[in-house]
């Protein structure tokens, strides 16, 4: 191993560590810009140019591997030299405008050329302007600060996995932008901006709000994905203005998707509310107090159960509410004497239930999934879904692993993935032809693909399976978890499962499903799953931050019913959808408010506090069931502090382990036919930024809504405009077209989450589509009709 | 969008290099393109760069890179002038000048007629003859406005083989 001594202090470093890496590890600082630990090393900015004994000329650090023997100083007068030299050309064409650049006070060049800079320029000449790219409603672009370092660039090619951002033009021309000023499509966009030693990419949407140094930092927890990363909420005031990754190695490195990012954007969406609301006799909405408010939904729920029984009553919850929240609503329903609650509103077949794991686990951790050498995802786009776990399957890849992806349609990987898809509907004869070629392993070298992948899957050793939401989004679900669960068997081979939300495993262990309570134990009684509430007459909901209008498969359907329910109390943020149904709705903490813990996909239990103070009159959401389970005389509600519920929670869920058996027992092999398609198979599910009621309302991430379409279909369907009609049993919508190769024959794809698609109901229906035409020129959605 | 002919050409220059690196081709494949269109506009270098299964902003930095590379229409001669160190010791801003004046033209402008574009390149390796330009595939060098002039008069005159 080379012995080295920097600045006097020897020590010995592995070959092939960069003088860069060896200073750091002795705690010396090197000045830099363009690198960076987690991206290639362009040696651009020469920054961090340093004295190397014998050699004619600096170096640069972050590109010079240590030779035994070698002596560095980083503070001679030769480094200092040089290091003077590069701030002052950095700076020639640098606007030096920091007064009005929102990266001042967190700027690497300002701190570097206060620290290292001679003050005085020898540059007299005119500085050159660069024009400025819009590249979407994320990232503000001030071009004429940049340095060139790449490192944007680097990051879109290296760790977003499409190129986007380029360095166009030479020398003094050069300038950074996306080819024609196309709006940048990563879902990892915004870690640029966090990556941009200057204010050239700055976010958008905090633009001019305020000044590093005068914001509140708060650690927090991702709400909007399994993954759980951990993130740094910054506020002012009672403001949230800005949310960044958090450095955690283990869970998201120090990245964050977009939807995470900006998501905070929608907490002052004008629906929310802040003051319990009462609707009165005349159907009319009143602000009223918590004592009023209280009194109501007491009397409401007496009333309904007087009249029909607890078996009448059910309750709908988030799975992005915390382990306390999940934990009080089990004990509230199960308290009051209905079994039905649950958490899974968008699931179609419950037949799997008895099966199902404990929780849904990863079953190892998002580091040892980086290493895995064969994944098969199940029905699991995890780019949009998980998209720092799907960070780790493109490292797998980078490291030489392939991932399979087995799908309803073509999904839009940033990495290469080996792709299988069924045809129409047949998404259960995909997975039972796989199965059936793991008995002629042993025959000559095969060209379908799938016989490719059970040789493969024979060969590797221990491969990974992992279950996405879309496969229990399907309607045959049970048949499908089945077909898995005997290929998984087949090659020897481990699962692992893609929870849905931020704490989907946190409402498995709490007990918020209808067969299991805290723990996973199972119940005496099994109550009815989400899905079946709308035909079974319930009388009274409680909902706890849902928008069972668009987070369940039939949307419209559930709207109806609850509004001729009896009584529906809403524990909620937003009020536009509760106000069809509600008759009272409770304020409740959203998203930094409030304090809670989640268990991510791993396992791991990560709690956060709130970063900014209660807006109006609303309450922490565990402060509202303590309440409400208190003043129905409910045993065990006798909470004041929340470590208390966190204690009791902790004592009913017991030890849950990382590394859980996936299936209990599983209910014999159906058989699966393809659903039926007349004429067409409606497809679809919940896109990046429609999944839960804050991101749906975050304006600087709406995605226009568009039904897509193959254009052979299209050809063949006869539609040639931009618009269509589609209709199924449920009802009709008009909506954009958009044509794409990804959709299979036989299929339109139309997305779940909007209002607009909720009258649709279910995926994975027949549906009819005719050309429509366009009123007037609406490019967005259009309402339904 | 590329004749049958540029495209073999290209097809001929990617089976150069091995399969999972089509960027090296780049170079070739954008000059063919070039060649038979006479410049790269935005279509043709994404179509080019989809051809070799690249992002297109690859193949945006590289055509707006090297100055051999046009992106916009240029006129029959293209006079590239150098500016880089030996030449502009030399005086090749007295050169950009004069031709400036005489061609009524800016850098990266075109004449009226078509017939002339002026550009500032970078080091052609001419060095010991500063200042030099190149025109079409030749270099002229150790210029002065008289031999400039001379030249300008035989280009103007129909030449296309001046010495």
């Amino acid at each position: 191993m080379p012995h080295i001594e920097i600045d006097g202090q020897s020590i010995e470093v592995a070959a092939g560590t960069t003088i860069m890496e060896a200073a750091e590890s002795l705690g010396i600082y090197i000045p830099f810009f363009c690198y960076h630990p987690k991206l290639s090393v362009a040696a651009n900015c020469r920054m961090c140019l340093v004295d190397v004994e014998k050699a004619p000329k600096p170096l640069p650090a972050c590109a010079t591997p240590v030779a035994d023997g070698m002596k560095i100083a980083t503070a001679s007068r030769k480094a200092k030299m040089a290091q003077q030299g590069v701030l002052e050309f950095l700076l020639i064409n640098h606007p030096l405008d920091c007064p009005i650049c929102d990266q001042g006070g967190e700027c690497p060049l300002q701190d570097i050329t206060m620290g290292f800079a001679n003050p005085h320029s020898h540059y007299q000449e005119e500085k050159r302007v660069v024009e400025d790219k819009d590249i979407g409603p994320l990232i503000t672009t001030e071009m004429t600060r940049c340095i060139q370092c790449t490192r944007c660039v680097r990051f879109g090619q290296e760790i977003g996995g499409i190129k986007e951002l380029g360095a166009t033009g030479r020398g003094e021309h050069m300038a950074i932008g996306t080819y024609v000023a196309k709006a940048v499509q990563s879902e990892l966009s915004g870690n640029m901006i966090d990556l941009c030693p200057v204010g050239a990419l700055t976010s958008k949407p905090f633009r001019y709000k305020a000044r590093s140094w005068e914001l509140k930092h708060t650690p927090g927890v991702c709400p909007h994905c399994s993954t759980g990363c951990n993130t740094d909420v910054q506020s002012l005031g009672k403001e949230v203005l800005r949310v960044l990754p958090r450095h955690n190695e283990a869970v998201n490195e120090q990245w964050i998707c977009d939807k995470g990012r900006y998501a905070y954007t929608g907490l002052n969406a004008p629906d929310r509310v802040t003051k319990p609301l009462l609707r009165q006799k005349d159907g009319e909405w009143a602000e009223v107090s918590w004592a009023e408010a209280l009194e109501a939904t007491l009397a409401g729920l007496d009333k309904m159960l007087a009249r029909h029984g607890a078996d009448k009553l059910a309750g709908l919850i988030s799975a992005q509410s915390s382990n306390e929240e999940l934990f009080l609503f089990q004990g509230l329903l199960r308290g009051l004497g209905s079994p039905h609650l649950d958490h899974r509103l968008r699931q179609q077949d419950f037949r799997a239930d008895a099966a199902m794991p404990r929780y849904p686990a990863l079953s190892m951790t998002l580091e040892e999934l980086e290493r895995e050498p064969l994944i098969v995802l199940c029905h699991a786009f995890t780019r949009h879904q998980q998209p720092l776990t799907n960070h780790r399957l493109h490292k797998a890849v980078l490291n030489g692993g392939k991932v399979v992806s087995i799908d309803s349609i073509h999904q839009d990987f940033n990495f290469p993935v080996t792709q299988l898809v069924a045809e129409a509907g047949a998404d259960g004869h995909l997975y039972q032809q796989l199965a059936e070629h793991f008995a002629h392993l042993h025959e000559a070298p095969q060209r379908d693909p799938l016989a490719v992948l059970a040789q493969e899957l024979a060969a590797a050793d221990n491969p990974l399976i992992l279950i996405g939401s879309a496969l229990l989004h399907h309607p045959q679900a049970a048949d499908l978890l089945a077909q898995v669960e005997s290929i998984a068997e087949l090659s020897g081979g481990r699962i692992g499962w893609l929870a849905e939300e931020a704490n989907s495993a946190g409402a498995w262990l709490s007990g918020c499903v209808p067969h299991r309570g805290p723990g996973g134990h199972p119940v005496d009684a099994a109550g009815l799953p989400a899905d079946a509430y709308w035909e079974a007459g319930m009388q009274g909901f409680i909902l706890f931050g849902v928008e069972p209008g668009v987070d369940s498969m039939r949307g419209a359907e559930a709207v109806q019913r609850l509004a001729n329910a009896e009584f529906v109390l809403s524990i909620s943020h937003f009020a536009q959808e509760a106000r069809q149904y509600a008759d009272v709705i409770l304020p409740m903490a959203a998203f930094a408010e409030g304090a809670g813990s989640y268990v991510n996909n791993e396992g791991r239990l990560q709690s956060f506090r709130a970063a900014v103070k209660l807006p109006g009159e609303a309450r922490p959401g565990w402060k509202i069931l303590r309440v409400l389970g208190d003043s129905l005389k409910l045993p065990d509600f006798q909470y004041n502090e929340l470590s208390e519920v966190s204690a009791a929670w902790q004592h009913a869920v017991g030890d849950y382990g990382m590394d859980i058996p996936p299936f209990q027992a599983f209910p014999p092999l159906h058989a699966t036919q393809a659903l039926p398609a007349g004429p067409l198979l409606r497809l679809g599910d919940w896109p990046i930024y429609q999944g839960d009621p804050l991101v749906r309302r975050a304006a600087p991430l709406h995605n226009p809504l568009r039904a897509r379409m193959h254009p052979q279909q299209a050809h063949l369907s006869g539609i040639q405009g931009e618009v269509v009609e589609v209709s199924t049993a449920a009802g009709k919508v008009t909506l954009a077209l958009e044509l794409d190769t990804h959709i299979p024959l036989g299929c339109i794809w139309v997305p779940l989450g909007y209002s607009e698609t909720a009258v649709l109901g279910a995926a994975y229906t027949p549906c009819s589509v005719v050309m429509a035409a366009l009123p007037e020129r609406q490019p967005e959605s259009l309402r339904a009709s | 969008m590329l004749s049958e002919k540029s495209l073999e050409a290209i097809a001929f220059e990617r089976s150069k290099y091995p399969p999972e690196e089509s960027r090296s081709a780049l170079l070739a494949a954008l000059r063919i393109a070039q060649e038979e269109q006479g410049y790269l506009r935005d279509e043709l270098i994404t179509y080019v760069a989809n051809l070799l299964d690249l992002p297109p902003i690859q193949a945006f930095e590289v055509a707006t890179f090297y100055t051999m590379y046009d992106l916009k229409p240029v006129g029959r001669h293209k006079f590239c002038v150098c500016g880089s160190v030996s030449c502009f010791l030399n005086g090749s801003d007295r050169i950009i000048r004069h031709l400036s004046e005489r061609l009524g033209i800016g850098l990266g402008e075109t004449t009226e007629d078509g017939l002339f574009t002026l550009q500032e390149v970078e080091c052609l390796g001419a060095c010991k003859d500063a200042p030099m330009l190149q025109l079409g595939d030749r270099y002229y060098e150790n210029l002065t406005p008289e031999s400039l002039d001379a030249l300008i008069a035989e280009l103007q005159g129909g030449s296309t083989d001046v010495r």
